[in-house]
């Protein structure tokens, strides 16, 4: 079963080869359209960017695996990633971890039988202002509590 | 006291172009087109500019590193990608103020007569990447970027590029590499990136913050610049206040204000009434403070006299009651995690690092086991392509000298005395 | 040319030599994984790392280049505390295989630990990273991920060398694991290099696997056989058997390496030999005695000569032989049998592949020796064999072990037409099958001689161990039938044959097995 780009995504594609004199510099952005077409990076989407590209899979595989926002496997609607730095866990991050943890029932790492939630720990997400901070799909959500984080996640439809 | 860069950062609308300009912006590019490539950079020697990433470089002398010889382009890659535990300003500039940074860049490139340029921006910066792209395109729109800018006959084309989650492509050689779509891992140095960088090209790599200071230096003069700030560190710097205090956020502060004054008057002291214990003063990977430690000018030379740095400014603030072994533990597990695994001291010392450090934590810490992480932090020390390996050692070994008892009776009692909670 | 001092010797050396290099030229070895002189420098594994006056931080030796003036220590505190630091950290995760691993005895960690290590492991087995062992990753590879140092050689050499990049390193940090993409295995003729250039067991051949143990190996220097770009080989063997080829050292020829086609062609020299002389009678094959055999089988030549005249007497050449036996065999079938019956086929069955590397199309090693020569092919190869078929030829003297790329029945249909064929050959084939009278000969392990490869460069190849078996080497074959027939010739060994041919055959003109040397010469053009 193979994958292809939409016509939108491979207008895209072509545009981004015109930003730089070397194409193999679109693997990261084509990666991020492949996710977005795809829901995540899958083996048939790794072969299909090498394809594009002229280079072999193992090497798109090297970077798929290397940079953590490229999902090799499936994730829930919702990919719910907490911080677990420094000045978070300084702030309870790991409690509201924990909190998380039991309220969709998963472990870190875990996706919700629904597949609504994938529950992940994040490293330092640059927003140490308003920490504890997390990321859910392209959104963050800052000066988080308990109840801030369950009115965000029963509010997702 | 004089503002900078967060002058208008309160205003919405400051980061559309309409509202940047209406407060003077692009007025210093105007101005840069009628000066002479060295007259720019001979201003911003004046000014004191030093890199605000964290390795605090000379941006004026770096820029004169390319080479005299025109026939290769050039290639000017600003660093997005922010991901020093503790450091968030440059997501402030780039959502509040992204013209400041665009601006600059026009400006460096005229400088170093290059028609090239990348902002590489951290792949978790999803909403500051579209700002980004939107003010990129509205500057584009208004003949600031693109072709024949304002008439000069100067071209330069920018693209905004986004990473995907690896806080070693903070470093700039792995940064070129992961532009060029591979594995972030940096590179051997010499050859230096201004002589071969991106795609092969001369390539100058500069922070964000360090750019958006560039049109009022251009503006006002690099004397005035350098005369906010000390002696070898001019202007102001945004730094980072977070942890354990009142009023976290950014501040907008000459180079050269005291460390205590940061976190007691503006970001509002420790909170819940506590005391401080501890401070970690310019991201994570530099050398812990003591809270008698702290009551110092917070600026390049100074910080390095007291053996740390000021490095991103990212001032982390440590309260009473925090084991500094749990914290230590979570630095570890981050530059584990972030390792990107090329040579053999980062690779296995950061693993084995996370490894000790936690049993400690943990309450199975063994007798020798302190000796052990620093020997492993000796082991790693210098002997590594880039410094990530000395950014997951300095902590390590600051912790340990500063709190050894707390790491003892970790080991002695084989239980945290906290209760392994923060 | 900058001039450096190292460990207190001076040395002066080519601009752009690294310090790894110039370290070299004074006798002193840098410990060194990742650094390999014909692939890229990567600079990882950070073994190489010595003190530069001068530098505060200790620099790797490997991508340093020297500069006039530099003293650089390899011998001090600092450094040897630097190294074994880092031998320490690339061991935590190692897996303690030595027993069962190939490596062992040719172990870069193993080798290191030794002079630099020797120390206990401050890390629990327990806590070790695990990751995939035994993975078959095609071609003649076997892929163990934990035994991995990740000094890169193997992915900078399917990059830089062979274009078809298989492998990559996947993940980061310490879970970075070397592997291939699941469903694109190695695809490429020069895998066997992989196994040679790891510097530990991560990479080894799934042909030489559990076979022996490398101290008991012993090697010599030869040509493979495989084709005719004559790539140069050690040939490793113990008593009288060989183990494995590996690739020797020669920029002009096969740089660092050879394919893995050729690399099985030692098989070919163990196994369906030919070690005992016999002839068939009835049908059936009878042992006979060298003693008796030769006199008989020249009688026979010289009376089929003599009864039907000199062209009634064939000789089919090999491109499998060395310089030194197709001079004797082109002088015993022209001047001694005088017969113009005389021929070489270079076509061999098989698919005639070539790439733009080291494969060539001909794959024999000395094609090009036997048309310098003066033996023909070609047409005359063509027009002979149906001067056999036609029942023109009475008998037949073949060097070799196939007829061109006649099939076992097509062979044994022509070679039916002779009423005697006698044969020079090592191995089962279609002409033993077919033959009156079998001389078993010696395998290119077992004799010396020289080849000329395709672009004309004269190699020697060395002998390992005397004949196996019975058999003989060519050239006393050779010396015994001409002398039986008249020739006088008092050649002794390979060495004498080839000062001959210097001194008579033009294109090897002025040549010599010292002019030769290690590195081969080139016929004049």
């Amino acid at each position: 079963m193979s994958v292809v780009f939409s016509d939108t995504a491979t207008a895209e594609f072509e545009r981004l080869l015109t930003r730089y004199p070397d194409k193999e510099a679109v693997i990261l952005p084509t990666l991020h359209l492949a996710q977005k077409e795809f829901g995540y990076v899958s083996d048939e989407a790794v072969v299909y960017v090498a394809g594009l590209l002229g280079v072999s899979p193992a090497r798109i595989e090297g970077i798929a695996t290397f940079y953590t926002m490229y999902d090799r496997k499936p994730v829930g609607k919702y990919h719910v990633q907490v911080c677990r730095n420094i000045s978070c866990s300084l702030l309870g991050a790991e409690h509201l971890i924990e909190h998380v943890a039991m309220k969709l029932g998963v472990k870190p790492g875990g996706t919700t039988p629904d597949g609504k939630f994938t529950l992940s720990l994040a490293e330092c997400l640059g927003s140490c202002g308003t920490a504890p901070v997390m990321q859910v799909n392209d959104d963050y959500y800052e000066n988080l509590t308990e109840a801030s984080i369950d009115a965000i996640l029963d509010r997702l439809p | 006291m004089e503002t900078i860069l967060t002058t208008h950062f309160a205003a919405d609308a400051y980061r559309r172009i309409d509202t940047y300009r209406e407060f003077g912006g692009y007025d210093a590019l105007r101005k840069a087109l009628s000066m002479t490539p060295e007259g720019i950079i001979d201003e911003v020697k004046k000014a004191n500019l030093r890199g605000r990433g964290g390795a605090g470089f000379p941006a004026g002398v770096k820029w004169g590193f390319l080479p005299k010889d025109l026939s290769r382009p050039r290639v000017l890659v600003v660093n997005a990608d922010e991901g020093e535990p503790g450091t968030f300003k440059d997501r402030l500039i780039m959502s509040r103020g992204p013209h400041l940074m665009i601006e600059g860049i026009v400006i460096a490139s005229i400088a170093m007569r290059l028609h090239l340029s990348y902002v590489y921006i951290r792949g978790e910066y999803v909403r500051e990447a579209r700002i980004l792209d939107e003010a990129v395109a509205e500057a584009y729109a208004a003949g600031f970027l693109g072709k024949n800018i304002l008439g000069s006959g100067f071209d330069l084309d920018l693209t905004v590029h986004r990473g995907a989650g690896a806080y070693i492509c903070g470093e700039e050689t792995s940064l070129i590499n992961s532009l060029e779509g591979k594995r972030g891992w940096p590179r051997l140095k010499p050859p230096f990136p201004a002589a071969v960088g991106a795609f092969g090209l001369p390539t100058i790599v500069n922070n964000v913050e360090t750019l958006a200071d560039v049109p009022w230096i251009i503006n006002n003069g690099g004397e005035k610049f350098a005369a906010i700030g000390v002696e070898k560190n001019g202007g102001t710097r945004l730094i980072g206040v977070s942890g354990a205090v009142n009023r976290p956020g950014v501040y907008e502060l000459p180079a050269g204000t005291n460390l205590k004054e940061i976190i007691y008057t503006h970001a509002g002291g420790i909170r819940d009434g506590k005391e401080l214990k501890a401070v970690i003063p310019g991201g994570s990977s530099t050398p812990v403070l003591r809270p008698d430690e702290i009551d110092v000018s917070y600026d390049i030379e100074s910080m390095a006299k007291i053996g740390t740095m000021a490095g991103s400014g990212g001032v982390i603030v440590i309260p009473e009651g925090t084991c500094m072994v749990r914290a230590l533990s979570v630095l570890m597990n981050f530059y584990a995690h972030e390792s990107c695994g090329q040579c053999t001291p980062c690779r296995e010392g950061t693993g084995w690092l996370k490894m000790i450090v936690g049993r400690i934590e943990a309450g199975k810490g063994r007798e020798g086991d302190v000796e052990l992480v620093l020997d492993v932090c000796d082991n790693m020390m210098g002997r590594t392509i880039c410094p990530l390996a000395d950014a997951a050692a300095m902590p390590a070994q600051s912790f340990i000298w500063k709190f050894r008892e707390e790491f003892d009776r970790h080991i002695g009692e084989q239980k945290c005395p906290y209760g392994n909670r923060f | 040319m900058p001039t450096l001092t190292i460990n207190g010797m001076t040395v002066e050396v080519p601009q752009g030599t690294s310090i790894l290099n110039a370290a070299k030229e004074v006798g002193v070895e840098i410990p060194h994984y990742c650094y390999h002189p014909k692939l890229s420098v990567a600079g990882n594994c950070r073994m190489c790392l010595v003190e530069v006056e001068k530098f505060p931080k200790l620099q790797t030796a490997c991508s340093t280049t020297v500069s006039d003036g530099m003293v650089v220590r390899t011998d001090t505190e600092k450094v040897r505390k630097a190294v074994t630091g880092v031998l320490e950290l690339m061991l935590i995760h190692h897996p303690i295989d030595c027993p069962i691993c190939d490596q062992a005895g040719e172990c870069g960690l193993q080798n290191y630990y030794m002079k630099f290590g020797l120390h206990k492991s401050r890390y629990s087995l327990e806590d070790k990273v695990h990751k995939k062992k035994v993975q078959d990753i095609g071609g003649q590879i076997v892929l163990d991920a934990e035994r991995c140092i990740l000094c890169s050689r193997c992915v900078r050499f399917l990059t830089e060398v062979t274009g078809t990049q298989e492998l990559h390193f996947f993940h980061r940090g310490d879970h970075s694991e070397i592997s291939i993409f699941p469903g694109k295995p190695l695809a490429n003729d020069y895998t066997g290099n992989l196994a040679d250039i790891c510097p530990v067991g991560a990479l080894t051949s799934k042909d030489f696997r559990f076979k022996c143990r490398v101290w008991f190996l012993k090697m010599f220097d030869s040509i493979c056989t495989g084709c005719s770009n004559g790539c140069n080989v050690d040939v490793h063997y113990k008593g009288d058997v060989l183990y494995r080829l590996k690739p020797r050292w020669n920029d002009a020829v096969n740089q660092a390496w050879m394919c893995d086609f050729g690399r099985l062609t030692y098989k070919g020299m163990n196994e369906a030999r030919l070690l005992t002389p016999f002839v068939r009678e009835e049908g059936a094959r009878k042992v006979a005695a060298w003693g008796s055999l030769l006199p008989d089988v020249a009688f026979r030549l010289k009376a089929a000569a003599q009864k039907g005249g000199p062209d009634r007497v064939a000789v089919i050449a090999s491109p499998q032989s060395s310089n030194e036996e197709l001079y004797l065999l082109r002088r015993l079938a022209t001047e001694l049998l005088g017969t113009k019956s005389f021929a070489f086929s270079h076509r061999v069955a098989g698919d005639g592949f070539a790439d733009d590397f080291l494969i060539q199309a001909d794959k024999n090693p000395n094609s090009l020796g036997a048309r310098l020569l003066g033996i023909p092919d070609g047409a005359a190869f063509d027009a002979l064999v149906s001067k056999i078929a036609g029942g023109g030829i009475d008998a037949l003297l073949v060097f070799g072990n196939v007829v061109g790329t006649l099939s076992e029945e097509e062979a044994a249909a022509l070679l039916a037409k002779v009423p005697f064929v006698v044969q020079v050959g090592t191995n089962e084939g279609p002409v033993s099958k077919a033959a009156t009278a079998v001389l078993p000969s010696a395998s290119v392990a077992e004799r010396a001689g020289t080849f000329t490869n395709h672009a004309g460069r004269v190699q020697r190849f060395r002998s390992g161990f005397p004949a196996r078996g019975k058999a003989k080497d060519p050239i006393e074959i050779l010396v015994t039938l001409g002398n039986r027939l008249g020739a006088g010739w008092t050649f002794a060994g390979e060495a004498s044959v080839f000062k001959a041919i210097a001194e008579t055959e033009a294109p090897f003109a002025g040549m010599s097995y010292d002019s030769i040397g290690m590195f081969g010469q080139e016929i004049a053009k």
